[in-house]
């Protein structure tokens, strides 16, 4: 039996065109019952995220399979084949079964060593077992696959550190506070990235989230997005000892907290640690309020250095990871073309039975 | 007596050795948020909170212990030798370093000082505590000199 990928990624087309191709979990059904009849295939598994869209495939014969799981992609997406030849690659093994052990570990994600895909994988091939689509060959396949890439996750840095701006600032407000459960954030100003952060906050499970705005309407209106307490800027003084988490993301063009303000709201506080993230350009907070003590700010160019620095910490394990995959992909290889080696004997237990 | 002297004294040092750490670790850890940069090391270590938690927590148990330490030493010694106070060397250490960390764990308390000082007085404090425990014995005619 081979083993075949025809799909489409992130490197090789567009969002617009692999939204097109993107399957529900609803449609997997129909789409196995197709791919069985039509196309002729002894086990399948489709792996759809935002990223790419993927067939995996393990045919018999290999005469043509390519070129009709192509048209069935075509069908699914509603693009003529033509327009999709420059989009779509297939793969053969050995590559095809090098290929599925490294999206699995991440290694082929937009934002090398993420971790979500691992578990888009697993439920690929979880839903395709429970359609009955797939056999001995790609559920040791799956399997093998999975266990790969959480050993390289394990073994290697690859998914270490905070790769965006978002994950940056919870990773530090966690290294202050600990558990973010009891601490109240504060949003100063409605911009995009401050929005995206604070969405990371929420998701940690903050106890509190305050937003504040020039126009209140604007705040009230993300408020109810977060079921937050929408606060004036006039109450900027007293929100000061309050919040354990500062997150302003305005385009003031002047400083909106000062040393002194905050130095004097410091003693008020008794010291109570402040995490300041400021993401506003040009800055909103004073750079001199990061010497006063138990104050801890970070401006947008330092988170930035830290998501370059973990990045650039998952490129250099790259090759460890690539080290680990290769040996598991082999010893893959070897173990199925014995199953296939012993599948060619027409009895194998009669065989060994004989003298 | 004096085994309850001993017991409680050696556990307190225990305890200050704890919040001796773990003012270190705070230390380490402040410096790379404060620098910006997320060592090997900075991924491993506590939150800030939970090492200012253990460190407070350290002092105030090493504190009790220590003071019952030194409640039993001045029995034992008003019975064995009459008197409760002999002026050895180390009693006067120990009411030193007894004060310090009263001090320091009122001001803590007190949230006067918070964070990176505390954490900088706890490794002063243990300074005095190991003075106490080695120094007593070594530098000075004590009664205490057992190392």
């Amino acid at each position: 039996m081979h083993i075949v990928i025809v799909g489409l990624n992130h490197h090789s087309a567009p969002i617009e065109l692999r939204e097109r191709f993107a399957f529900r979990r609803e449609q997997l059904p129909g789409a196995f019952a197709r791919l069985r009849s039509d196309v002729g295939l002894q086990e399948a598994a489709i792996l759809s995220t935002c990223n790419r869209v993927e067939i995996y495939a393990g045919v018999p014969q290999l005469d043509g399979t390519i070129d009709r799981l192509c048209r069935f992609l075509s069908e699914h997406g509603g693009v003529a084949p033509e327009g999709l030849a420059a989009s779509l690659y297939s793969l053969t093994e050995p590559e095809s079964v090098r290929h599925l052990f490294s999206v699995a570990s991440g290694l082929d994600s937009m934002v090398l060593g993420e971790g979500e895909i691992l578990h888009q994988v697993k439920h690929a091939y979880e839903w395709a077992r429970d359609e009955g689509a797939t056999g001995k060959c790609f559920n040791a396949l799956f399997q093998r696959a999975l266990n790969a890439a959480k050993a390289v996750r394990t073994q290697t840095g690859i998914g270490r550190g905070s790769t965006s701006i978002g994950t940056v600032s919870v990773a530090l407000s966690e290294k202050i506070f600990g558990s973010l459960s009891r601490a109240t954030v504060l949003l100063i100003g409605a911009g995009k990235i401050g929005e995206r952060t604070l969405k990371r906050l929420v998701d940690r499970g903050v106890r509190e989230v305050r937003l504040m705005n020039r126009s209140l309407d604007r705040a009230v209106d993300l408020a109810s997005g977060y079921r937050a307490i929408p606060v004036s800027l006039a109450q900027l003084p007293s929100q000061l000892l309050e919040a354990d988490v500062i997150l302003t993301s305005t385009s003031a063009p002047s400083y909106l907290l000062d040393r002194g303000a905050v130095a004097a709201a410091m003693r008020e506080r008794r010291q109570r640690p402040l995490c300041i993230v400021d993401l506003g350009v040009p800055r909103n907070v004073e750079p001199a309020v990061a010497g006063l003590e138990n104050v801890y700010l970070f401006d947008v160019d330092d988170l930035q250095g830290l998501v370059d620095s973990s990045q650039e910490e998952r490129r250099q394990a790259l090759d460890a990871a690539q080290g680990i995959l290769a040996g598991k992909v082999d010893r893959f290889l070897a173990w199925w073309q014995e199953e296939e080696l012993f599948a060619c004997v027409p009895s194998s237990s009669g065989l060994a039975a004989a003298p | 007596m004096v085994w309850a002297h001993t017991v409680c004294s050696l556990l307190s040092y225990a305890a200050f050795l704890t919040a001796f750490v773990a003012g270190v670790l705070f230390l380490v850890q402040e410096r790379q948020l404060k620098r910006k940069t997320m060592g090997v090391l900075f991924r491993r270590l506590p939150s800030l909170q939970a090492l200012d938690r253990a460190n407070f927590l350290a002092i105030g148990v090493g504190f009790a212990l220590l003071s019952l330490g030194t409640a039993f030493g001045f029995l034992g010694a008003g019975r064995l030798l009459g008197r409760w106070w002999t002026g050895d060397p180390k009693e006067y250490l120990t009411v030193a370093m007894w004060g310090s960390y009263l001090a320091l764990w009122l001001v803590r308390l007190g949230a006067t000082l918070r964070g990176r000082r505390v954490a900088l007085l706890s490794i002063l404090g243990f300074g005095l505590v190991l003075f106490t425990l080695l120094g007593a014995s070594r530098l000075l005619s004590s009664w205490h000199s057992y190392l």
